[in-house]
């Protein structure tokens, strides 16, 4: 301490409700997920290889109106777009959790006002914002592109088809944030929980494939697959008559809803102590 | 006033003091009791929870905080109940945990500005005041520095800074001193005097009893989940009542004779020799001292020190755990 050490003095400031507190947490997972340098590698390898090529198409090639059948040729059969996606959402989501049990800084949350609900949700909104960057902000540039250069009238049609892509990136946003986080809150360390989530999805693509040989429904189970199914009735396009869509459904909200139940309720246990 | 009226004012302000009041709290981890049946209020000032690994300090504060479920009983921190109004009580609470919690990868001004605004505070509000608080625990400019590159005593300072940047109004602090070198020992502990004389209520569990001894107000002595012992410090390490600590000097004869007199008009309770015609009695007085000042003129005896009895914590501390004690504990 020096001569005259600095004393204590009060905050006379207001506090923020306590719902605001996970904005806070967004916002901080946010930026720093975008100044990390293999996040922003991946946006732009991303965007270079899955989007750069339609959108000059979209700009440059003559075209009547946004059509569905080429939106979904875009967005529902771009296996390279998919692989980019999971890997970008497994590396966005290793250290969310991870790195907060590796620390053991759940303690700096908790102690303070905030739930754990509230904890996710701001974790799990700065991820999905930053997988927009990849998964929704491209195929609608793309989609809007397409509409201001359309050569017909039938801008109500494109409109729609704006919509619907509007749709399917947000499913393709959401869609493996939640597993992404769960395998962050199953280990310490980041790169097992990067390298879970992106083996995961390649080996159900796998058991898909070797089931598929069999009976062609069991190719829901593939992420890639059945995330091309529902862009397909996102778009009203026509899909394989063998996709039964009650297990499709199930399989697409299950694989967000028990992954987000699982992290939830093991964050929970491990704060409240059970 | 009446004195009714006098009474209710006096009860009310003394239940206005105190800060956190448990109740026949009962915390299980499964078959593990962590807290059985722990009754205390604790008032405001700066109070050491004291008490052997696994005596319950830990649950004691997660309970504060609502962070466990509890079984039986009940704990309010400022009147409001841990179960039902736990954020309300969070808001109001600056926790510095033991064990390591930093986040390694921002800077300090970076955790703790995030941590001002996770407690509620506005972004320019809490910048200011991470700025404010990074000088007030000693972290100059290795403030911009990441954390993982930082000592054991500067990210103590930090856990410290992120638990007051919001300006609690109780603050728990978990070994505030763990792993600290003796200089880092002495500023922590200047720093929680600082915080305490801002009139914020501090709780300090501690292993080393000297360092609460020499900070604290107030002790509560806990284990195996009860509440043990609890009390003003002054109170506690007062010795037995009326009992003095003298020590005379003289020659061996005049030694002898004064404390055979002393003997003959009080209870002797200890006498040793420390040589050099020094000798050590703790009598139990009656009355004034002035006979003792008599008998050692009488005697030809000087009397160099003439002290009460008094305990130093660790001895109220290792009193507790023996079962004896000046209250009948």
């Amino acid at each position: 301490m020096g001569i005259n050490p600095i004393e204590y003095s009060a905050w006379k400031g207001e506090r923020s409700a306590q719902k605001a507190r996970m904005y806070v947490i967004a916002r901080s997972v946010f930026r720093h997920k975008i100044r990390s340098v293999g996040v922003l590698v991946l946006l732009i390898l991303g965007f270079l290889m899955a989007h750069a090529f339609q959108l000059l198409f979209a700009v440059l090639s003559t075209h009547e109106a946004l059509e569905a059948e080429s939106m979904y040729e875009y967005m529902g059969f771009g296996n390279t777009l998919f692989i980019l996606v999971i890997l970008l959402a497994a590396v966005v989501t290793s250290d969310l959790i991870a790195e907060d049990m590796a620390s053991r800084s759940f303690v700096l949350y908790f102690s303070r006002a905030v739930k754990v609900r509230d904890y996710l949700i701001g974790k799990a909104a700065a991820t999905v914002l930053v997988m927009s960057l990849l998964c929704a902000l491209p195929p609608l540039m793309v989609g809007i592109a397409t509409m201001a250069t359309q050569t017909g009238d039938d801008y109500a049609q494109s409109a729609g088809v704006l919509g619907r892509t509007a749709v399917a990136g947000a499913l393709l946003t959401v869609f493996f944030v939640p597993y992404g986080m769960m395998m962050s809150s199953i280990t310490n360390r980041k790169s097992y929980a990067a390298v879970g989530t992106f083996m995961s999805f390649f080996v159900l693509v796998i058991v898909a494939q070797i089931f598929s040989g069999f009976d062609e429904a069991w190719r829901i189970i593939s992420p890639v697959d059945s995330l091309s199914f529902a862009f397909g009735w996102i778009f009203d396009v026509e899909t394989p008559d063998y996709v039964n869509w009650g297990a499709l459904a199930c399989f697409l909200i299950g694989f967000m809803l028990i992954p987000a139940a699982f992290v939830y309720l093991r964050l929970k246990k491990q704060v409240v102590g059970g | 006033m009446s004195e009714a009226d006098k009474d209710a004012d006096s009860k009310k302000s003394s239940e206005a003091r105190v800060r956190l009041s448990a109740k026949d709290l009962t915390v299980r981890f499964g078959p593990v009791v962590a807290l059985n049946g722990f009754t205390a209020n604790i008032p405001e000032g700066v109070i050491g929870l004291l008490g052997p690994n696994g005596a319950g300090k830990s649950t004691l504060i997660k309970a504060s905080l609502g962070l466990v479920t509890i079984h039986r009983g009940a704990i309010s921190v400022g009147g409001l109940d841990s179960q039902t109004q736990s954020l309300r009580i969070r808001d109001d609470i600056g926790y510095m945990p033991e064990h390591d919690c930093l986040l390694p990868s921002m800077s300090s001004v970076e955790l703790v500005s995030y941590m001002g605004q996770v407690s509620g505070m506005d972004g320019k509000d809490a910048m200011q005041r991470t700025h404010e608080v990074l000088d007030f625990v000693g972290i100059g400019e290795e403030r911009y520095r990441l954390i993982k590159s930082y000592s054991t005593g500067m990210k103590q300072k930090v856990k410290l800074a992120q638990a007051i940047v919001h300006d609690p109004a109780l603050l728990f602090l978990d070994e505030p001193t763990s792993g600290m070198d003796p200089n880092g020992r002495e500023e922590m502990l200047d720093l929680v005097r600082r915080i305490g004389e801002a009139k914020k209520t501090i709780i300090v569990s501690s292993h080393i009893l000297q360092e609460v001894e020499r900070v604290c107000e107030h002790a509560v002595i806990i284990s195996e989940g009860r509440l043990v012992r609890d009390g003003k410090m002054g109170t506690l390490m007062a010795g037995e009542e009326g009992l003095q600590n003298i020590t005379v000097r003289g020659d061996a004869k005049a030694l002898a004779e004064f404390s055979k007199a002393l003997g003959a008009a009080f209870e002797v309770v200890r006498k040793a020799e420390e040589g050099a015609g020094q000798m050590a009695i703790s009598v139990k007085l009656f009355g004034d001292g002035k006979k003792v000042f008599a008998l050692a003129r009488a005697h030809g005896v000087q009397v160099r020190s003439y002290v009460p009895d008094k305990m130093s914590l660790e001895d109220v501390y290792l009193q507790a755990f023996r079962g004896g004690g000046p209250d009948g504990h």
